[in-house]
């Protein structure tokens, strides 16, 4: 499912002629198979975030080349990436990043109006997901108006709306308390288990990296272990 | 993402922030309205004096003067005529001569002096000369007056008092009372030829009354005679169409067949141009209102062309009010930008999402501009002639129209409106696309 093959990548800190070089990721090369969860763990600032955006399309490398399925995505354009993103990639972030002035339903419902579903497949398959994770009597609140752990069910959601065959997320459970932790987590392995979805998750909380089949260890930007399936 | 949702967006996106649009809006509908109004300016005094133009004169009447032979110009003869008439889409030619001195017509106590022409009168009415009263002459002294003839035909006195002060016009009582159709009157010409002085009397019967001229300020008051008066007249005096004072070594030796006035009128409005050109090409010399009409409207063209540009920049101004709204509103949406990126937005799709917010504050502002621009100028057709009366004391022509909306403007403004609102939101709209995933979601921008 995703191949990263030799990655490295360095942010350049700075201003013109004055440039210092910071090295993120070093010589990374690891798969992860159709259908499996898994969690890459790592100490805060060993780059883990990083790997995660640089497979999302959101930066791009300094060296080395992401497969996923069969295209390789270093060579996307920022048109093609976000196509492709829409299409094949569900997120999951920390801070849920839904649309404050949209509705449950409308934060749901915004891949689909992305990919340009008619408005009556929009309806069905919105409150669909919204049913799936329990949040059918909330479709009309505000993400002001729902507790982190519904927030989290809501991004849920609309990652998974478009049934993207990957799912990329970002410490999931990072602002949950422990209880609707366990029950996101629970939620994930029933998806992976039903419907066969890729989970890649970045996450520090090794109760978390648990839930997955394999888990990857990254180091000071280094791959400690975990690269083979 | 299909337009219908994009509007959606835009919608909700507006109700957000809705004065701040509102005031965008109201700017950009100013901006409208004052090109509008302005150029509006352009197009009603062009409408006024084009009108003015039209109807003072006969639209499918061409003047000509001569013909231009070796760089000097001879009057035209009846050989002209005929090639005149011969002319494709010609419906008539007119030609008269003027009796060159001024006759004094006598009716018992009355008297008048009139200018005096011979015309050909199959054609006169082929043009389209109508009488109010009588017929056309079929004898030869036979004439018919104009409308205002009999105004001018009064009590044979010195008296200054016959004279009406404020008009100078003859006092009613003192004009010829009765109708002038089957009256005789007499013609008394003058003689002036090498020492020999003295007057002839001709004797005519009014047989027609002209119609009054289409312009209530132009008068009639000429006589046309036959052509045998005319030779009458001619014969008596010695000289050409009865010119006094002349030097007998200057006579003409031959003005037979030469006219004074030759009119040519073409079948319709669009011949008029066939035929004009086709007389310039022949060398004639020739005055037709197209022509004039020609350098009205080019005259008008480049002044509503100045008054547009100058109410662009008002647009212009207003599009300043968009850009910095669309900046702003880009700001306060980056991290949703950021969002619909990271899910998978196209950045095109953000792009025509800006684009098109900025086009609909154009359009709604155009919208607005216009109906103001319509309501501004009814309120000045209706208020303008009477503040500048009340101001100067000076009665404007009847008619005269300040402002006028063409269709034509109104699609000028919104497309020069439109094209200045999308061109200002194309910057805001290039930076949203630009925008930073992940500083967006992180807030930092």
């Amino acid at each position: 499912m995703i191949t990263v093959q030799k990655l490295n990548h360095h942010f350049e800190l700075g201003k013109k002629g004055n440039k210092t070089i910071l090295p993120v990721l070093k010589d990374i090369s690891f798969q992860v198979e159709k259908g499996e969860i898994v969690s890459v763990v790592g100490k805060s600032g060993s780059g883990k975030s990083t790997l995660l955006n640089l497979i999302s399309g959101f930066i791009h490398p300094t060296e080395g080349e992401i497969l996923i399925g069969d295209q390789r995505v270093t060579d996307f354009s920022e048109t093609k990436f976000a196509d492709f993103r829409l299409k094949h990639m569900g997120f999951i972030f920390q801070s849920f990043q839904l649309i404050p002035s949209m509705t449950a339903f409308q934060n749901i419902e915004l891949p689909l109006i992305l990919k340009g579903e008619s408005e009556s497949s929009r309806e069905q398959r919105t409150l669909e997901m919204l049913n799936k994770v329990g949040l059918e009597s909330f479709k009309d609140h505000y993400p002001s108006e729902l507790s982190g752990g519904q927030q989290q069910r809501v991004s849920i959601a609309r990652a998974l709306v478009l049934e993207p065959p990957l799912i990329l997320a970002d410490e999931p459970t990072g602002s949950l308390d422990s209880e609707t932790e366990a029950e996101l987590l629970t939620f994930i392995k029933q998806l992976n288990t039903e419907l066969g979805v890729t989970f890649l998750i970045i996450t520090h909380d090794e109760e978390v990296a648990r839930i997955g089949h394999r888990t990857i260890t990254i180091r000071d930007g280094q791959l400690i272990e975990g690269a083979d399936a | 993402m299909k337009w219908k949702d994009q509007f959606r967006f835009i919608r909700q996106n507006i109700k957000k922030n809705k004065v701040r649009t509102m005031m965008t809006i109201l700017a950009t509908a100013m901006g409208c309205a004052f090109l509008i109004v302005l150029a509006s300016v352009g197009y009603g005094l062009q409408e006024s004096v084009v009108k003015d133009t039209l109807e003072q004169q006969v639209v499918t009447e061409i003047d000509i003067y001569g013909f231009e032979e070796e760089g000097e110009y001879r009057s035209l003869t009846m050989d002209d005529i005929d090639y005149l008439e011969s002319i494709d889409g010609v419906k008539a030619v007119t030609r008269r001569n003027q009796v060159r001195q001024i006759p004094m017509y006598m009716l018992e106590e009355y008297k008048a002096e009139a200018m005096t022409y011979v015309t050909h009168f199959p054609s006169e009415v082929e043009a389209g000369l109508k009488l109010q009263d009588g017929r056309m002459p079929e004898k030869e002294n036979e004439v018919i007056v104009g409308s205002h003839f009999r105004n001018y035909l009064s009590v044979n006195t010195d008296d200054e008092n016959i004279y009406d002060e404020e008009t100078g016009e003859v006092k009613e009582e003192y004009i010829y009372p009765d109708d002038l159709v089957g009256k005789t009157i007499n013609m008394e010409v003058r003689q002036d030829l090498e020492g020999e002085n003295g007057t002839h009397t001709i004797s005519l019967t009014v047989v027609g009354v002209l119609q009054e001229p289409s312009r209530e300020w132009m008068q009639d008051q000429n006589v046309y005679i036959s052509e045998s008066v005319y030779n009458e007249i001619e014969e008596f005096t010695g000289t050409p169409g009865g010119e006094l004072g002349i030097d007998p070594g200057n006579l003409e030796t031959d003005t037979t067949d030469t006219f004074d006035e030759v009119h040519v009128y073409a079948k319709n409005l669009e011949k008029v141009q066939g035929i004009a050109d086709k007389l310039e090409e022949n060398n004639y010399a020739i005055y037709s209102v197209v022509n004039e009409m020609e350098q009205i409207n080019m005259l008008f063209t480049i002044a509503k062309a100045g008054l547009i540009l100058v109410g662009t920049i008002a647009i212009v101004i207003a599009s300043i009010g968009i850009y910095n709204t669309m900046t702003m509103a880009v700001t306060e949406r980056a991290p949703d930008i950021g969002i619909m990126k990271a899910i998978g937005a196209n950045p095109k799709t953000i792009k025509q999402i800006f684009v098109l917010e900025s086009s609909y504050i154009g359009i709604i502002g155009a919208i607005i501009g216009t109906i103001v621009a319509y309501l501004i100028s009814v309120l000045v057709n209706i208020g303008l002639p009477f503040i500048i009366e009340m101001a100067f004391e000076d009665e404007l022509p009847e008619g005269l129209q300040f402002s006028a909306i063409p269709p034509s403007l109104v699609f000028i403004a919104v497309g020069i409106c439109l094209f200045v609102t999308i061109l200002s939101g194309m910057r805001p709209a290039k930076r949203a696309t630009q925008i930073d995933v992940l500083k967006a979601m992180r807030r930092e921008i």
